[in-house]
């Protein structure tokens, strides 16, 4: 058999394999001890960091869809001081890359957020989180104006010396312009994409499911579209590696992803199904490369054949 | 869902979506893949405590586990069972527990078995036959039977858990979906913290409602 090389540098790290966990489904990793291998894992991002901790949203937060499930959990977290003395002490030695996801509700709470984060021992890099509402500007998220966006991955940028990612929202209509305004910003790489704002209906008790009335749609329902995006931001040039994110639920939806451009990809919603899922997807990828005949993952990023 | 004897699991499901149609027709020796065991239990039996175990319809199993419980540390007699349905077949183990030596008080709405009416009210005549004794109310089953035992016993000053149900993603502690509004902190999670609650930490608990900024998705 093929012996394959699942080893990928990218986004200014070289991880182990091309296999993280989704922030926000994974926790701070240590929920998943004895329930999967975090050594096994190429690496694992956390739940979004605030500079102060989020106690989240107003309930119910959470409901199933059709291949997929909607949640408005707020954002709850411990915030950097908290990160720093409850949650890092167990990642500095868990054995896999960390990638600590932040975010603000202002520019000058992500800066300070983002600027804190680096300076921490432990932290690997940075996934900064642009899908919250900017208050200032009348609740409008960071990440669907270019301009604004490209000066917030800017203003970060200069405080944050470690590898900065941006995990890209899909609410816009235009996913290109945004990842071009993280690459003019001094971005290292792409997180693409967080969820979709849907929403559900109880038709009997004629309320929302949940107490926010949207949310953001996760699971297999949205992969397509992940696919979709992450495949234009390719194709148009954008000088960023892609982490790919949305529906993945085993070895063959990553592949579908480095195909479209992705060099990594994260695993989400399907941790919540399995929590060994990525482990699996690593495990399973390893034996589908190997039976393929291809001996190297970096092959297959961006090999999708157009006609 | 118990563990039986000679290794054997034993799994009561009511069907009601596909997950439980597909163990109601999973055959014996089918693959289950489990996730647990999750979250806190029942208080341990008392040998000085009459503990009286509320069951509302598919709440029964970890009612009949905690009976299960009295009855092998030799304390069946301090357990005492008041268990509700709407009729009489959502009323099941009524054998099993009535071999264990199990008192039981039963209530249907239809009144085709045992008192006509809700396990309330059944609640409410036990513990005044134990007044002045030491007694715990715990309950598993919708939530306006707990509620309703959880008023009932912070009245008397009885103390009270009730086993809870939300909506739950990972059953871990990770997707933070099954927050329920406590006194201890602002959030507590049925999965991890619960489902077992001490009622007095949960008990009409105000949340307050969810404002603009803090609406961010994800």
């Amino acid at each position: 058999m093929t012996r394959v090389n699942l080893a990928i540098e990218t986004g200014g790290l070289a991880f182990r394999n091309p296999v993280l966990t989704a922030s926000g489904t994974f926790g701070y990793g240590k929920e998943f001890e004895g329930l999967t291998d975090l050594r096994s894992l190429g690496g694992l991002v956390t739940k979004g960091i605030s500079p102060k901790p989020r106690f989240g949203n107003a309930t119910p937060r959470i409901c199933e869809t059709a291949a997929g499930m909607l949640n408005s959990i707020g954002l709850e977290n411990v915030g950097v001081e908290g990160f720093e003395r409850e949650k890092l002490p167990y990642l500095r030695q868990c054995g896999t890359r960390v990638l600590v996801n932040f975010f603000g509700a202002t520019f000058d709470e992500y800066v300070d957020c983002g600027g804190r984060l680096d300076r921490l021992d432990g932290v690997d890099a940075l996934e900064m989180n642009v899908s919250c509402p900017n208050i200032k500007a009348g609740g409008i998220e960071f990440g669907t104006d270019p301009r604004v966006l490209r000066d917030l991955v800017r203003a970060c940028r200069e405080v944050i010396k470690k590898p900065l990612w941006i995990k890209l929202t899909p609410n816009t209509s235009d996913i290109v312009a945004l990842a071009k305004a993280c690459a003019d910003g001094g971005a290292d790489g792409l997180s693409i994409i967080n969820t979709i704002t849907g929403m559900a209906i109880d038709a009997r008790t004629r309320k929302p499911k949940i107490a926010t009335i949207f949310g953001g749609l996760s699971g297999p329902a949205i992969k397509p579209i992940a696919l979709r995006m992450v495949f234009q931001v390719r194709r148009a040039g954008v000088p960023l590696p892609i982490s790919g994110i949305g529906g993945i639920q085993d070895a063959t939806d990553a592949i579908e992803f480095f195909l479209a451009g992705a060099s990594t990809v994260q695993v989400g919603t399907q941790s919540f199904v399995d929590p060994d899922a990525s482990g699996h997807i690593v495990r399973d990828l390893e034996e589908r490369l190997a039976a393929d005949g291809v001996s190297d993952v970096r092959e297959l990023v961006g090999a999708l054949k157009t006609g | 869902m118990s563990a039986g004897p000679g290794g054997r699991a034993e799994i009561l499901a009511k069907t009601v979506g596909r997950g439980t149609a597909l163990l109601e027709r999973a055959l014996p020796g089918a693959e289950v893949d489990v996730l647990g065991p999750l979250g806190t239990s029942f208080p341990e039996p008392r040998a000085d405590t009459v503990d009286l175990l509320v069951a509302g319809g598919v709440g029964l199993p970890p009612m009949y586990m905690q009976a299960a419980r009295a009855a092998a540390a030799g304390q069946i007699d301090r357990s005492e069972m008041i268990y509700g349905g709407r009729g009489a077949p959502d009323l099941v183990l009524l054998r099993e527990m009535q071999a264990m030596g199990l008192t039981l008080f039963l209530t249907t709405e239809t009144g085709e078995v045992g008192d006509k009416g809700l396990v309330t009210r059944a609640l409410e005549a036990r513990l005044r036959h134990h007044q002045g004794k030491q007694v715990r109310v715990m309950g598993c089953g919708p939530n306006g039977m707990l509620w309703a035992i959880a008023r009932m016993a912070r009245d008397l000053k009885v103390p009270c858990f009730i086993s809870l149900e939300e909506q739950m993603a990972c059953g871990i502690g990770v997707c933070l979906g099954c927050a329920i509004p406590a006194r201890s902190r602002p959030y507590r999670y049925v999965c991890s913290n619960g489902p077992v609650f001490d009622a007095a930490d949960v008990l009409d608990v105000k949340e307050a409602p969810p404002a603009a900024p803090a609406a961010c998705p994800a």
